[in-house]
């Protein structure tokens, strides 16, 4: 397995060096030295804070100086735009708000979807089946957005205005578990409301497929209880595109909500990113890249071994 | 049911890791009631709005915008500010005991005021806070000059003090940038006295020593934190704000000074502050609340809830909820808030909204009759009530000129006669005819450069159907504000949408746009070049504010209209809130230090 897992990183190594290079590339289109400009700049100061920045070096120097600080886990580099703030303090810092909000959406969902598709699956064709299938569509097909604007103002402010007290805070974050259900809640369960639409749809098609399978008969003919049948046989042979599907997700965590951060004021990785992004904070922007191209890569190969694990008949070779 | 008990576990895992990460970063939520057990009970905390992604640095060298202005005047102060309560508006002594006097109008003697003390700081010996010191303001001064610190507000002092562009000059140069070395316009007299000498009688000088950028701070703290200075920041405010205490993006939180100098609420005031509730503190010891707590919004809907949830002491509000605070004809606060005890304050800003050409394009540019009038007749096609009425509630202030309402050289009723504000689409298209192009024909599509964000596309669509009318044709590039920057700063962009706001409340600031000199990537962003403004603008840059200045004034901006190198104008209106509960607000946007006068009911 050793050398399987190796071999595929070695593989992935030009990919991921690629891909390093293709964001540094498509950034410098535009010259990022005018969004740290002040007013009445002259050519000389122009091209002092170019060479300040490091844009006056070749660009495959530069290229080179960001894949020895990936190769050395280099985070040291200043942010340009919040002066005095190393990448990785920043990533360090908004990583967990982040995580606050996307682990325990991904699990929630993911519980609740499977769960919703066996249901659905089991009863395939009834009212149970459709109305469950409708309500997943009308989720997919409002945007998510509306979804924030409407739970934060009836979710947040309305109700707590109704009751009096504060149920969910409308903006702001505090760590701390005690803190969890008043600031990421809400947020989280918007979340929830959102990918359940796609995710049940998704489970439903993997769980109808598997219900038609011989083995679902032959436990049938053997008498195993329903709920057997649904949970222990036709989800253990579903998990292969249960595991692909929130593997793909796990890398995205880290990535945070931009949208749900943004408007509920929640200090994670989508906000610092698209602020980054914004104000062509170059070294923050690349950091970001590195790190979730990084993860994309030990998340596939992860899955890979999760099939063997799930699947006997999986070889990693 | 295993699985299920390994998933409940997992959950509460990553319940635990997420909120309880070392680095994670707390945003207070507004209004929050104070710690149990702590003796803040009786604190008087005030909550704000910042609406955006707040500050990028709080050295103030650095700062450009006004959100680092605003974060960083209740921590560092200048050597004039101006009064709080008087207009027009006036500037006072703040770290001075008086104002700087002199004889010949070139060198000035400035006395500093004794028992200012920088905030307690571990920089400092012992951790308290030494005493200001005349050398504290040369040195902060001089680190505008150190390119090594990329400022960004060198024009504050470019060509202005004896020997000091020269001294800029040979220590960046140098292999190391020597902050002891001398310039010859800068005498420091003893710790509490210095004098500076000017090239020139330079109006603005005065003016300049009341903005952030040129805010005094102590060289212990900046040798000891480095880079890092822009977030620990160690002023003479009356306000400290401790590192941890700003989370980029998410909030600022600043405590009461204990060790601020005398500083009282002042006791001149206009007739209207009488009745405003605005004297009635006159006397009383700055600064006035215990904290203040400063929350960004990057949207608009959840600073509307938390004002509305009376989380916010003001805000200002925003253009789609408008209609919600006030009747949109009358502009008066709806029943709904003034029954709840809220007040509103109209802030008209020192705006100068246009839309510019760059005088060096081979089409728009020049200044032969042909090429005038196909300015001057797109400058008639457009209708900026229009778009003061689709686009901003008509809450703007539509004129004629650069210089902003409320500044000498500003037109009566906004009208000037060389004016070439339209709407006017019979003389545009006569205008136009005369330059050649008929109905258009034969005029190749505009270069219209223009930033994301807002509504700028819905307002290029506006623009692109008024020229229409006349025949011309909009090429729109809607590019980000860096971009945008790039391309004006290059020349690129041959007409293009920019805004400035005032430094200062003198014209001069606005009508050095048009000088010559000040060409790209100077403020000059139109490349406009006339001799006989520039002439004019050198001479009331060292003239008195008198009847005979504001005559040359509106001579230049006369001037300016008849050459037509921007189409325009119109300065905003910002209506804020005011809550019940809040005490004291002349709310402004001119300087940003009176968060200090401002007091909130327990």
């Amino acid at each position: 397995m050793w050398a399987y897992l190796f071999r595929r990183l070695a593989y992935n190594m030009p990919v991921y060096l690629g891909v390093i290079l293709l964001v540094m590339a498509a950034l410098r289109v535009n010259d990022p030295v005018y969004a740290y400009l002040g007013k009445n700049v002259t050519e000389e100061q122009i091209e002092a804070r170019r060479e300040s920045m490091g844009l006056k070096e070749p660009f495959l120097a530069q290229y080179a100086v960001m894949v020895k600080q990936i190769a050395t886990l280099d985070f040291d580099t200043m942010s340009w735009r919040q002066q005095g703030t190393t990448v990785g303090e920043l990533m360090s810092k908004a990583i967990w708000p982040s995580l606050a909000l996307t682990v325990p959406a991904l699990i929630l969902t993911s519980v609740i979807s499977i769960c919703v598709s066996i249901i659905a699956a089991f009863f395939r064709g009834r009212t149970i089946d459709r109305s469950l299938v409708v309500i997943a569509v009308l989720g997919m097909s409002i945007s998510f957005l509306v979804y924030i604007i409407v739970g934060q103002y009836f979710g947040a402010y309305l109700l707590n205005e109704k009751l009096n007290t504060e149920i969910f805070a409308i903006h702001g974050y505090k760590s701390g578990i005690l803190n969890w259900p008043r600031y990421c809640l809400l947020p989280v369960l918007i979340s929830v409301i959102v990918a359940m639409g796609y995710d049940t749809r998704f489970y439903r098609a993997v769980m109808v497929e598997e219900s038609n399978r011989d083995y679902i008969t032959t436990a049938k003919a053997k008498g195993a209880s329903r709920q057997k049948i649904m949970f222990v046989h036709m989800l253990k042979n579903a998990m292969i595109p249960i595991v692909t599907r929130i593997s793909i997700t796990l890398p995205f965590l880290i990535v945070g909500s931009i949208l749900l951060e943004v408007y509920f004021g929640i200090p994670g990785m989508g906000q610092a990113l698209i602020s980054a992004v914004t104000n062509q904070d170059f070294p923050v922007v690349q950091a970001f890249t590195a790190v979730f191209a990084g993860l994309y890569i030990l998340t596939n190969l992860m899955t890979d071994v999760m099939y063997a694990l799930l699947d006997p008949r999986v070889r990693l070779s | 049911m295993k699985p299920c008990i390994s998933v409940f576990v997992l959950a509460l895992c990553a319940l635990f890791v997420g909120c309880n990460g070392d680095g994670g970063t707390d945003t207070p939520n507004p209004g929050d009631p104070p710690v149990q057990g702590s003796d803040s009970s009786a604190e008087k905390v005030l909550h704000l709005a910042m609406r955006t992604a707040g500050p990028q640095s709080l050295d103030p060298i650095r700062g450009t915008s006004v959100y680092d202005n605003r974060a960083c005047n209740p921590v560092y102060e200048t050597l004039l500010q101006y009064s709080y309560l008087k207009r027009p508006l006036q500037l006072e002594p703040l770290l001075l005991s008086e104002m700087p006097t002199s004889e010949d109008g070139l060198t000035y003697h400035f006395k500093l005021k004794k028992g200012v003390h920088f905030h307690d700081d571990e920089c400092f010996e012992d951790g308290k806070g030494r005493e200001l010191v005349a050398s504290d303001v040369i040195y902060s001064w001089k680190r505008m000059a150190d390119e090594s610190n990329n400022p960004n507000g060198w024009w504050l002092f470019e060509n202005t003090y004896v020997g000091f562009d020269e001294y800029r000059k040979a220590q960046n140069d140098a292999a190391k940038f020597d902050y002891d070395a001398t310039v010859d316009g800068f005498k420091i007299i003893n710790d509490h006295e210095f004098q500076v000498t000017l090239k020139e009688k330079v109006q603005r000088f005065l003016w300049t020593l009341a903005m952030f950028q040129l805010s005094v701070v102590p060289h212990e703290a900046v040798d000891m934190y480095g880079e890092r200075f822009g977030r620990h920041p160690v002023g003479t405010g009356p306000y400290t704000l401790k590192e941890g205490d700003w989370q980029p993006g998410t909030s600022l939180l600043y405590h009461k000074n204990p060790n601020y100098h005398e500083c009282y609420y002042p006791e001149e005031h206009m007739p209207e502050d009488v009745d405003a509730g605005l004297t009635k503190p006159a006397g009383t010891k700055l600064p006035i609340v215990d904290k203040i707590e400063v929350t960004m919004f990057e949207q608009d809907q959840p600073m509307w809830l938390q004002f509305n949830a009376k989380k916010l002491d003001f805000i200002e509000v925003p253009a789609e909820y408008f209609e919600q605070a006030f009747n949109k004809r009358s502009r008066k606060i709806t029943s709904e808030f003034r029954q709840k005890g809220y007040t509103a304050q109209p802030v008209p800003l020192l705006d100068f909204i246009f839309i510019g050409f760059n005088m060096e394009d081979p089409l728009l540019g020049g200044y032969s009759e042909k090429n005038t009038k196909l300015r001057q007749a797109i400058c008639l096609a457009l209708d900026w009530e229009e778009r003061n009425d689709t686009f901003y509630n008509n809450i703007n202030i539509i004129y004629d000129g650069m210089i902003p309402p409320g500044l000498d050289g500003h037109p009566k009723d906004g009208e000037a006669k060389t004016s070439f504000r339209g709407p006017d689409v019979t003389r545009a298209k006569q205008l136009l005819a005369e330059a050649g192009y008929p109905n258009g024909e034969g005029l190749p599509e505009i270069h219209y450069y223009v930033g994301q964000g807002g509504n700028s596309q819905e307002q290029s669509e506006m623009l692109r159907r008024h020229l229409s009318q006349i025949g011309v044709e909009l090429n729109v590039h809607l590019v980000p504000f860096p971009t945008l920057m790039e391309d004006v700063d290059n020349k690129k962009a041959p007409m293009f949408a920019f805004a400035w706001g005032s430094d200062y409340p003198d014209a001069e600031n606005n009508l050095q746009l048009f000088y010559g000199p000040n060409g790209s990537p100077g403020s000059n962003h139109f490349n406009y070049k006339n001799a006989e403004f520039d002439k004019m603008y050198e001479q009331i840059r060292t003239m008195p504010r008198s009847d005979e200045r504001t005559k040359i004034l509106e001579q230049m901006r006369d001037l300016v209209l008849a050459d037509a190198p921007y189409a325009g104008s119109m300065a905003r209106t910002r209506f804020y809130l005011v809550s019940p509960r809040l005490k004291n607000a002349k709310i402004t946007e001119v300087f940003d230090n009176w968060w200090k006068y401002l007091d909130v009911e327990e």
